[in-house]
């Protein structure tokens, strides 16, 4: 068999900076924008550059991003001989273990990469919200003759602190890392996604496995053992909306985005659709003394309260009486009568009290963001 | 459940004031309810009752059933143990026609209706809303030994039975006579939907000679004495669609809280074709009460007592009131609609006014721009 890309998508971060959204839930599966999972981002890139082999690699709490991604069919990944396959780790005759860094996954999962035989092999996050055409940085990758390419983006140098960042020449080659430096010397900050050439790939992660000392991260030991051995690196500059969705203040904000026309971010284009597992729901009523402005409100859901400003995902029931404002509320949620919410994300199926009061002026710290899960 | 097919076949026929809404499409596609079509109730409620053979007889306009039902995945019939076959149709259009089932098209899909391992059949009507389980009219068929069991709907005051509607005389749940008079004879008619057993169905089949033209109830009526004909109740929310005040009725019935909850929140949902669409986007000058929207809209302006299906824009200062708005409809500014139909694709144009009356809505057919 032969394809020519392969995608792998790390998807086995626990998101323990998510707090209790993802207490039973892998992050990647954590929802966004009212219908969508953070997952949909990457699995749409990938269907909207012609990827049709995706591997994802995950290991806590898989079921509920297992089931959702079910045969792979929402995001065209039915396909014979290709498709998206959940790859957890496992054990075989030699052993096994738990994946110990993003490269190590990766590592433990070059057998799979072999079946497809790929020229180039795409390493991606299940933590970001962006659109991009993956094929774009492919032929790139293929046009600079590169190793390894990796997706950059400038950030205002005042934020470059909290990034990778890289230094490359004007051909764009990459001569120099800096990870979070203090004084960044560029503000080209790596968003974690990576084009190999499948050969050096193959062959820098069995020397890297090799390394008894190696903490089997690409960041931290993979490119690095790349960059000594003197392989073309190259950087990918993207532009366009992109967000490291990893903490409840990014989350939150990346949400906000939606509702923002100033963001840029739409994802009602139809040209570069966001897909996404979807359920057969009847549409949202709203009843009549109701009041909805400047939200997302998604199927199903029974809105007979005020919402503001606010994103509300499927199955959502609102009584009366209610005022959510600036809030995220998650499926299946019950928000009983009286209750005031501001500034919350509420999780999947919680049922909130109508005694539940959470002003922002009202708190000694209006910024703060509430997370309530049952 | 699983000896029994199920026959989705159109029973009433389409009454010619709904012309416009099925210029391109059959009765049994006609959308309803925010992003259904007709044919979803019947097609759950069968998968839902345990059927997993299901045959949907398409009209002469039978692309759109066909582009909507695809391979029946989303109503699980895409299955190697559960399928969807879409069977072929006799006649030319059924605009008001006086035939109920016309053996003819049962006739030439003799081969789906005759496969051995079947014993019953479900035949349903596509144009039926209602949320309906056959299992429990299944056991009286079963108990009884019944040859044909007929669901019927007692007569209720906001539930109007159509003109060339069948009425059964009970003895129990057994029939002791149909009629077709055009007055209430009796408090029970039948309601689109009955359950007969294949080798029954059969006989009757063999029965029919191709020249003629002959209806199913008419030849159980005239063979009440030989078959075993019983009768089970309907429970529930059940409104017929064939016409245009019926359509415009059973729409607005579903911002009754009351009734939009027994058809749809239940265990058993009526499944439809998903999209893709985002979700509705209300911006700050938007105002709605009491309706029901669908995905993927873009709501500026103002809605009341409405139904909103998928993908459509209303822009600023428009206000729309007991109208219901199909599929990517584009609404401009300063608009007035009361008491419109919009089918598809229609276009609004910034200060236009329409308005209709209860009893007789303005009907856009698809495509419209004004």
């Amino acid at each position: 068999m032969k394809t020519k890309s392969v995608a792998m998508l790390l998807a086995g971060g626990q998101g323990s900076r998510l707090e209790s959204l993802t207490a039973t839930n892998a992050k990647p599966a954590v929802q966004f924008g009212g219908k969508y999972r953070i997952i949909d981002f990457p699995l749409s890139n990938c269907m909207n550059s012609d990827i049709d082999v995706v591997g994802v690699l995950t290991q806590y709490h898989p079921y509920v991003l297992n089931n959702y991604i079910g045969d792979g069919s929402a995001w065209a990944l039915d396909k014979m001989n290709a498709g998206a396959r959940i790859l957890p780790p496992y054990v075989s005759r030699g052993g096994g273990t738990w994946y110990k860094g993003t490269a190590n996954a990766i590592y433990q999962n070059l057998d799979f990469i072999e079946i497809f035989n790929p020229e180039y092999v795409l390493i991606l996050s299940g933590d970001h919200i962006y659109k991009m055409d993956y094929a774009r940085m492919i032929n790139f990758h293929i046009k600079k003759s590169a190793d390894l390419t990796i997706a950059v983006m400038d950030v205002p140098i005042e934020e470059a602190h909290r990034f990778g960042v890289v230094i490359h020449n004007d051909d764009k080659r990459i001569l120099e890392f800096q990870e979070k430096p203090e004084k960044p010397k560029s503000n080209h900050a790596s968003m974690g996604i990576y084009t190999f050439t499948w050969k050096v790939l193959k062959k820098y992660l069995t020397m890297d496995n090799a390394d008894p000392n190696s903490e089997n991260d690409f960041g931290m030991n993979v490119i690095p053992l790349l960059h000594e051995n003197n392989k073309r690196i190259f950087a990918y500059p993207f532009q366009g909306y992109w967000k490291d969705v990893g903490t409840i203040q990014s989350y939150y904000d990346a949400n906000m985005d939606l509702l923002d026309p100033a963001s840029n971010f739409d994802l009602n284009d139809t040209s570069f659709r966001i897909y996404s597992n979807n359920q057969s729901l009847y549409p949202h009523y709203i009843g009549e003394d109701a009041i909805v402005k400047d939200s997302l409100v998604c199927d199903s859901c029974i809105v007979l309260g005020q919402v503001e400003h606010s994103i509300v995902s499927h199955g959502v029931t609102i009584k009366k009486n209610v005022v959510i404002k600036d809030s995220i509320i998650h499926n299946g949620a019950i928000i009983e009568d009286g209750a005031h919410l501001e500034r919350c994300i509420i999780g999947s199926k919680a049922v909130v009290s109508g005694k539940t009061r959470i002003v922002a002026k009202e708190s000694d710290n209006p910024d703060e963001i509430h997370v309530i899960n049952s | 459940m699983k000896n029994t097919a199920g026959l989705i076949l159109n029973v009433d026929g389409e009454h010619s004031n709904l012309k416009d809404l099925l210029h391109y499409r059959s009765l049994s596609t006609l959308p309803f309810g925010g992003r259904y079509r007709l044919v979803d109730f019947a097609l759950s409620n069968l998968v839902n009752s345990g059927v997993q053979r299901i045959g949907a007889i398409g009209s002469y306009k039978y692309s759109s059933l066909v582009d909507h039902l695809g391979t029946g995945k989303e109503w699980m019939l895409s299955r190697k143990n559960q399928n969807l076959t879409i069977l072929s149709n006799s006649t030319t259009g059924r605009l008001d026609s006086l035939l109920k089932i016309n053996m003819r098209e049962l006739k030439i899909n003799q081969r789906f209706l005759e496969k051995e391992n079947i014993d019953d059949l479900i035949i349903v009507s596509p144009n039926l809303v209602t949320n309906f389980n056959f299992s429990s009219a299944l056991r009286i068929h079963k108990t009884n030994k019944a040859d044909i069991t007929l669901i019927f709907k007692k007569i209720t005051r906001e539930n109007n039975f159509l003109e060339n509607d069948i009425f059964l005389d009970l003895d129990k749940y057994k029939v002791a006579s149909m009629s077709h008079e055009d007055e209430l004879v009796t408090d029970y008619y039948f309601a689109d939907m009955m359950i007969i057993r294949r080798e029954t169905l059969s006989a009757f089949i063999n029965l029919f000679d191709d020249t003629g033209e002959m209806d199913l109830l008419d030849m159980i009526k005239d063979n009440l004495d030989s078959v075993k004909v019983f009768a089970a109740p309907h429970v529930g929310y059940l409104r017929r669609i064939s016409d245009l005040q019926q359509y415009f009725n059973a729409s607005m019935d579903l911002l009754d809280a009351e009734i939009l909850r027994s058809l749809f929140l239940g265990d058993k949902p009526i499944y439809t074709k998903v999209k893709d669409n985002h979700p509705t986007y209300y911006t700050p000058t938007a105002k709605t009460s009491l309706s029901i929207l669908g995905s993927g809209s873009r709501i500026e302006g103002s809605i009341e007592k409405s139904i909103l299906f998928r993908e459509i824009t209303v822009k600023k200062n428009t206000k729309i009131s007991n109208s219901i708005i199909m599929q990517k409809a584009s609404i401009g500014e300063n608009v007035t609609l009361d008491y419109v139909v919009l089918d598809k694709d229609v276009v609004i144009r910034d200060n236009a006014t329409l308005i209709g009356n209860k009893n007789n809505p303005i009907v856009l057919k698809k495509g419209t721009k004004i």
